[in-house]
């Protein structure tokens, strides 16, 4: 072999190695250069996809320069593994969509939240939003996510149709509950419909249901870890989850199906009731437009919470610290809640925080309600996986389910909780 | 003047390397060197020793992830294998027309495991599910299961999709086999009066033992492998009834972010199926040496 041939054979083999190994070592270490404004969600479903496409073709219009890309992930991959990815990554969104609470602090905490307090109070998102709504928004005296949606994250919707044939109103208290149950179970309709499997639907029902036994502080301190569950009170609040059970409230294959699949049993009307979020309005009318229904809060619990109490979460957009575009992030979210845009999204039957969502004239009676229910709740309940630890939310919730299946006492399931925390 | 040639097939394999290097070499060592840490994917790494390693040992769920496991590949060795050669057997007695049968049986493979999982999903669907309907239509409303939702069939019912899909797979690896049987031997046997069963338990399955063995070791490997069907059908529900280790370790760091107790539980994973295979490699070299087709 020549000399020459040696050195081509040496430079094309440690160019193919070095080009591999670069590539391999890619990984990003957060924000890019380049003019490209990356914003991160799950998937908010077609119609407001729509409205997030013409917000982002607005925003590049205004800023020839900006070019903006939109990443919709799946819905649970994102709450996961996807928006950690995504932060990691080579190229980062510069804004993504987050749950105020433990996440939120969280985010702050990893250094991936930017401090947005002069956006909010003197720069292009001043005036946007009531003050008042930035108080949980703020990590370490710095307002970090500009607030988009509030969810109510459980209510009891009914199916208006099928009451009204079987001469029932709606439940407000937990023995009206439970009668109303025995009356459908009596005509063969499931009562009330729940697509466990990912355990979170009936997690936060009746994670809700044991904060109205238990009172909110010890809800929120258990939840914190700050207490045990294995208590009286937590196991009298479980023992109401068992009379739910014991009187066939739920569906026999709730723990086996999805959220989807429980959806549907109210959908099709095999179901009077369904116990999920106010995301349900702008399902049901994109599923199931024939369905008359509407909703009650959860009914009242014998037991030390308050009794309105509402289950929810401050929904909004984050930017991302290690961005290099954070005030080209802040006039795009100037541009998202602007009084055309925020229109937009009513129409796409989502009611944004803004204030000028107030002077819609077209937002369904059921979301108005929902947020007026929000607004003016006693207590707010944070639901466990959004608002504290995801490993105990998630013990709680299979806790719940193992009640509300049958397969554990409320005893041993509380019990049960600490045990996995250790 | 002979070339030196020594350096230049190395310098070639550089590339192979390289590759092989960061898609399987390196992550194992990491994931090995994150089994000592408390991460959660990206703030902090804290070095923790074998604490990791003592939580998996103590873990209850993680424990009872190997008995779903094993029961699962159980049952697999009999739905996949064990059905795979009985109808290895069917179509190598009449081959005349077997080749539809053969495409049926073997069609599930080609299939993507997650939309076999959607469809059996729905087969199962205790509310719009065919099968509770095709019961409740032949008078059988006593057998009718909440199959995904109950602990006592839910692993079953995940092992019969295995089953429904492998069982093809495996049968086209045996028919081939029996292929290669020789004739003489078939012939040989059937003068001296031997039936098709007969034919089948005491020449075509003795002389593919070989074949068998390749088929089981797949069987159980790649039973620790599986994934798709368990998170997509019951994502280790009802109540942990079928957690398996990758379900529970997927959670575990993609869920919860607990990326070094995760690592950790791959570790375990890894050299409880590397040491699995030694076991059977062994066992199996061990025999006396099997007749091969």
């Amino acid at each position: 072999m020549t000399d020459r041939r040696k050195v081509t054979t040496a430079a094309v083999a440690a160019l193919s190695a070095t080009a591999l190994i670069l590539s391999g070592c890619a990984a990003g270490d957060g924000g890019s250069d380049d003019n490209v404004l990356r914003i991160a969600m799950g998937s908010p479903g077609e119609a407001q996809i729509r409205v997030w496409d013409h917000v982002a073709a607005q925003f590049e219009a205004a800023n020839p320069d900006v070019t903006v890309e939109m990443n919709y992930q799946d819905d649970d991959l994102y709450q996961t593994i996807g928006l950690p990815n995504l932060l990691n990554g080579r190229n980062a969104p510069d804004i993504y969509f987050e749950w105020a609470g433990a996440r939120l602090e969280q985010r702050a905490a990893d250094g991936f939240a930017a401090d947005l307090t002069d956006a909010v109070t003197t720069g292009p998102i001043a005036g946007l939003f009531d003050e008042k709504v930035f108080t949980s928004l703020t990590v370490d005296d710095a307002v970090v996510m500009v607030p988009h949606a509030a969810d109510v994250a459980n209510v009891l919707w009914y199916n208006e149709d099928i009451f009204a044939d079987a001469g029932l109103t709606p439940p407000t208290t937990w023995d009206e509950l439970l009668a109303t149950c025995d009356a459908l179970d009596a005509e063969g309709i499931i009562p009330i419909a729940s697509g466990n499997k990912d355990l979170w639907a009936a997690g936060n029902w009746l994670a809700h249901m044991t904060s109205r036994v238990v009172g909110e502080d010890v809800y929120s301190s258990a939840l914190s870890g700050e207490t045990d569950f294995n208590t009286p009170e937590w196991v009298e609040a479980f023992g109401y989850v068992k009379d739910l059970a014991d009187h066939n409230c739920v569906n026999e294959s709730a723990n086996a199906v999805d959220d989807n699949e429980g959806a549907q049993l109210f959908f099709q009307g095999k179901a009077a009731m369904h116990a999920i979020g106010s995301w349900l309005v702008s399902w049901a009318i994109d599923e199931a437009p024939e369905l008359n229904f509407d909703y009650v809060n959860l009914p009242s619990m014998p037991g030390a919470g308050d009794q309105d109490s509402v289950i929810g979460v401050v929904t909004g957009y984050v930017v991302n610290a290690k961005s290099s575009k954070q005030d080209v992030a802040a006039e795009f979210l100037a541009l998202l809640n602007n009084d055309e845009n925020v229109q937009a999204f009513i129409g796409a039957e989502l009611t944004p925080m803004a204030l000028s969502a107030s002077t819609g004239e077209d937002i369904d009676s059921r979301s108005a309600g929902l947020i007026d229910m929000l607004e003016t709740a006693p207590a707010i309940v944070l639901p466990p996986d959004t608002g504290y630890d995801l490993e105990t939310a998630n013990a709680l919730y299979a806790a719940l389910a193992e009640v509300l299946g049958g397969q554990s006492t409320p005893e041993d399931a509380v019990a049960g909780i600490d045990q996995k925390l250790g | 003047m002979k070339p030196n040639r020594r350096v230049t097939p190395y310098l070639f394999l550089v590339p192979t390397m390289a590759v092989f290097g960061f898609a399987v070499l390196f992550p194992v060592i990491m994931t090995f060197a994150y089994s000592f840490t408390e991460w959660n994917g990206y703030g902090t790494m804290v070095f923790v020793g074998i604490d990791n390693y003592i939580k998996a040992a103590n873990d209850t769920l993680f424990r009872d992830s190997f008995v779903h496991v094993l029961i699962y590949i159980a049952a697999t060795i009999l739905l996949e294998v064990v059905v795979g050669l009985v109808l290895a057997g069917l179509v190598s007695v009449r081959r005349r027309g077997s080749l539809w049968f053969r495409v049926a049986i073997f069609t599930p493979v080609m299939l993507p495991m997650v939309v076999v999982a959607v469809l059996w999903a729905f087969v199962y669907n205790n509310d719009f599910g065919l099968l509770n309907a095709a019961l409740a239509n032949f008078g059988l409303e006593d057998l009718q299961r909440v199959w995904l939702g109950d602990p006592a069939t839910a692993l079953l019912a995940v092992s019969v999709v295995s089953g429904w899909v492998y069982a093809g797979f495996y049968m086209t690896i045996f028919y081939a086999a029996f292929s290669q049987v020789p004739t003489e031997v078939i012939e040989a046997a059937r003068l001296d009066g031997a039936g098709e069963w007969q034919l089948f338990r005491r020449i075509k399955v003795p002389m593919i033992g070989n074949a068998i063995t390749v088929a089981l070791l797949l069987c159980i490997t790649g039973g620790f492998q599986g994934f798709d069907l368990f998170y997509v059908m019951t994502n280790g529900g009802p109540y942990g009834a079928t957690e398996i280790p990758t379900t529970y370790l997927v959670k575990s760091v993609f869920t919860f972010g607990n990326v070094g107790y995760g690592s950790a539980m791959a570790v375990v994973l890894t050299a409880v199926v590397v040491a699995l295979g030694l076991v059977f490699t062994r066992v199996n070299r061990e025999k006396p040496e099997n007749v091969s087709a």
